[in-house]
């Protein structure tokens, strides 16, 4: 985790926060999903508690941590209050281990009296090689969380949502790996961060031996594989039990799916685990489809790195005269303008492209969820075991002639 | 195993974070006097029948061992896509194509008689 | 030092949790402690410098095969198996033999590998973690190309089984 206690300091506090920013995106989309539901079925939503509703999720939190803790007779009590820790796990262990920005080259400095570093920090919780599989891999484990809820609960209705939503969950799994290959075949890659690497340049391929570059596009997955992005989206939704897909949660037939039983904070938990699959999902669309944390030609690194120069030249000396006369000689130097500061201030604004990408598409998982109605589960399967599997089936075949025609001499 | 220690840290803090949003859950709730009826499970009303009683279709074990295969199929086939690249390289484009291709057609067969033999069906 | 700790950490995990399954009374129990025994097998192959193996396990034991167990588990009325498996003469003895049989598959297999492959010499070579899974996939599809294809079958055989049995009426659960 690091060689001193300052790096492993940084690494453990960054990882908490990657959670914490896990967690804290719940109550936020929650708002949004409400007024976003409420603009558009021309409603007011909620607008009463604070600015425009936006402290409604403090009285939500405040409610549910007052709720009573109800256990049904005859349920299985070990397993009923682990299901809902373990909705937690997967979406944050995957959400951790993708890249939110660039990593940060930090120089020796000083500090404290002692020489510190070099270090390098990646901006993700742990960079592991193999990331795309480990991140399958997962998230393959939310369908235990499903089924222990759901046989926990010692509820007709709940088996009935857990057995759907994992069948479901499994069924739109293989047209989501599938999907995958297409990227793999192009990029030739486990790793994450070399997959952003890639695509963060113009759009540039040989085509029969011919170099043909296109200077205004950025080198995305989407342009590559147009059918394997929208397999990858639509698996992606069914994976986080999202209308169109939210069959377990079928109100009319199931009362409310695998967590009838749960209430309260227990109930708030499996919400984080869906919205933290959903945070998964539309992380993964990005750094697969399009370009991660870069935006290509768009906004190279040396501008970002200019610009933050130049933002850190202008204000570290305001600071360091503000600063002046209250603090020792040792504390100035946090203030004084230096390249660390410069690589620190580049990796934040690429972490804001990362987050102003993955909320398009958060936006996108609203917008659908109030735009079409519920699949029939004969209509869901169908539709994941003929229709995408095929198609992704067909996308991996189609890109491997391709890059076989491509690439060959 | 040094790479592990930050995923099982993280896994060891959610934990904790989970125990500790149930323990909260707990120990703020109110603890009204539990009743035989508010205790039952909530089977829209009517008095539980309990799971014992449930029968489930077999199409739900067939789509997970189905999905098991697949998956180990479309497994395999990642470490495929990231050597072809350095197979073409070397010259063995059509090789590595082809190895796939065998069984790719096996993979196709196994989804089309599934779908023929009505395996997939839900009704 | 700190990869030995952890391995031991991992083992003793792995031992609980299949301790565990073998005692469980309840049959979901088992399963669910065979899955968290899984994941931790999983962590012990990426912590062994074999990501790929690691990834796979994570994707078909711990999420695709135990699922399935876990789902068929829910599936039947346990009671009645309960009853059938948990006590009695016959089923102590046929546990008995059934423990016994893994042992001696399992022992001789192990001595049987070290002859067979050699043990690597000058302690534990570390193989790179960066180009394993590129190396497994020159290894599967050159020299092992024909098992590759051989499991390709192999798969599609257990699938029409599947659906056939599927097909069967009768049975212990046929009412």
């Amino acid at each position: 985790m690091g060689s001193d206690i300052f790096e492993v300091g940084v690494n453990f506090g960054k990882m908490v926060l990657i959670f914490v920013m896990m967690v804290q995106i719940v109550p936020l989309l929650v708002w949004v999903e409400r007024r976003g539901s409420a603009f558009i079925q021309n409603r007011f939503g909620p607008n009463r508690v604070g600015p425009l509703g936006l402290t409604q999720l403090l009285a939500d939190a405040v409610k549910f941590i007052f709720k009573e803790d109800f256990l049904p007779e005859k349920s299985h009590r070990l397993v009923f209050y682990a299901a809902p820790i373990m909705a937690l796990i997967p979406a944050a262990l995957a959400f951790a281990a993708i890249p939110l920005s660039m990593p940060i080259e930090i120089t020796q400095f000083e500090m404290l009296g002692s020489i510190w570093g070099p270090y390098r920090f990646v901006f993700q919780g742990y960079e592991i090689g193999i990331g795309i599989v480990f991140v399958l891999g997962v998230s393959s484990l939310a369908a235990y969380s499903l089924l222990m809820a759901g046989w926990a609960s010692s509820n007709k209705y709940s088996l009935y949502g857990a057995l759907r939503a994992s069948a479901q969950t499994i069924s739109y799994e293989l047209a989501l790996g599938l999907s995958l290959v297409g990227i793999l075949l192009l990029f030739n890659t486990f790793n994450f961060q070399e997959i952003i690497v890639l695509q963060d340049k113009a759009l540039a391929f040989s085509f029969f031996g011919q170099e043909v570059s296109l200077g205004w596009l950025p080198n995305w997955g989407v342009f590559y594989q147009p059918l394997g992005a929208i397999i990858f989206f639509a698996a992606m939704f069914a994976e986080c039990n999202r209308l169109p897909f939210d069959l377990p949660e079928a109100e009319a037939e199931l009362v409310a799916g695998y967590h009838t039983e749960y209430g309260g904070l227990k109930m708030n938990m499996f919400y984080i685990g869906e919205y933290g699959h959903m945070l998964v999902a539309s992380a993964l669309m990005v750094t697969f489809y399009f370009g991660g944390y870069s935006l290509g030609p768009w906004l190279t690194e040396e501008t970002v790195n200019g610009l933050s120069q130049w933002i850190v030249e202008s204000i570290s000396p305001t600071i360091v005269y503000l600063m002046d006369i209250p603090f020792p000689e040792s504390f100035a130097a946090i203030f004084e303008a230096s390249q660390n500061k410069v690589n620190i201030l580049t990796a934040f604004v690429f972490h804001g492209v990362f987050l102003g990408k993955v909320l398009i598409f958060l936006w996108l998982f609203v917008h659908v969820r109030w735009t079409l109605p519920r699949f029939r589960y004969d209509q869901l399967m169908d539709l994941g075991w003929k229709t995408m599997l095929p198609w992704a089936l067909a996308n991996t075949i189609l890109t491997a002639i391709v890059v076989l025609v491509m690439r060959m001499n | 195993m040094s790479q592990l220690i930050p995923v099982f840290a993280l896994a060891g803090f959610v934990i904790f974070f989970g125990i500790l949003l149930v323990l909260v859950a707990a120990l703020f709730g109110p603890k009204p006097k539990a009743s035989k009826m508010k205790s039952m499970s909530y089977e829209c009303g009517l008095v539980g029948e309990g799971q014992e009683t449930t029968k489930v279709p077999v199409k739900f074990y067939l789509t997970a061992i189905l999905f098991i295969l697949f998956d180990i199929e479309i497994i395999f086939m990642y470490p495929w896509a990231i050597a072809y690249s350095d197979f073409i390289e070397a010259g063995q484009g059509l090789y590595i194509f082809g190895a796939m291709a065998v069984f790719l057609a096996i993979f196709i067969f196994g989804l089309f008689w599934e779908i023929r033999s009505r395996a997939l069906e839900w009704e | 030092m700190m990869s030995a700790i952890f391995f031991y950490i991992l083992a003793t995990l792995i031992l609980v949790f299949a301790y565990k399954t073998i005692t469980a009374n309840n049959p979901i129990h088992c399963a669910l402690y065979l899955a968290i025994t899984m994941i931790n097998l999983a962590f012990l192959f990426f912590g062994l410098n074999a990501p790929f193996i690691g990834g796979v396990q994570l994707v078909v034991y711990a999420g695709a095969v135990m699922v399935l167990f876990v789902m068929v588990l829910m599936l039947f009325d346990l009671k009645s198996e309960i009853r059938a498996f948990s006590r009695g003469l016959f089923s102590g003895l046929l546990k008995i033999a059934s423990a016994g049989l893994i042992f001696g598959i399992l022992s001789n297999a192990i001595f049987k590998t070290g002859d067979l492959l050699g043990l690597a010499s000058g302690g534990p070579g570390m193989p790179d973690p960066a180009g394993t899974s590129r190396d497994l996939a020159i290894m599967l599809f050159t020299k092992y190309l024909f098992a590759f294809e051989a499991l390709g079958l192999l798969l599609l055989l257990v699938a029409v089984g599947a659906v056939a049995v599927s097909r069967i009426k009768g049975g212990t659960h046929a009412n």
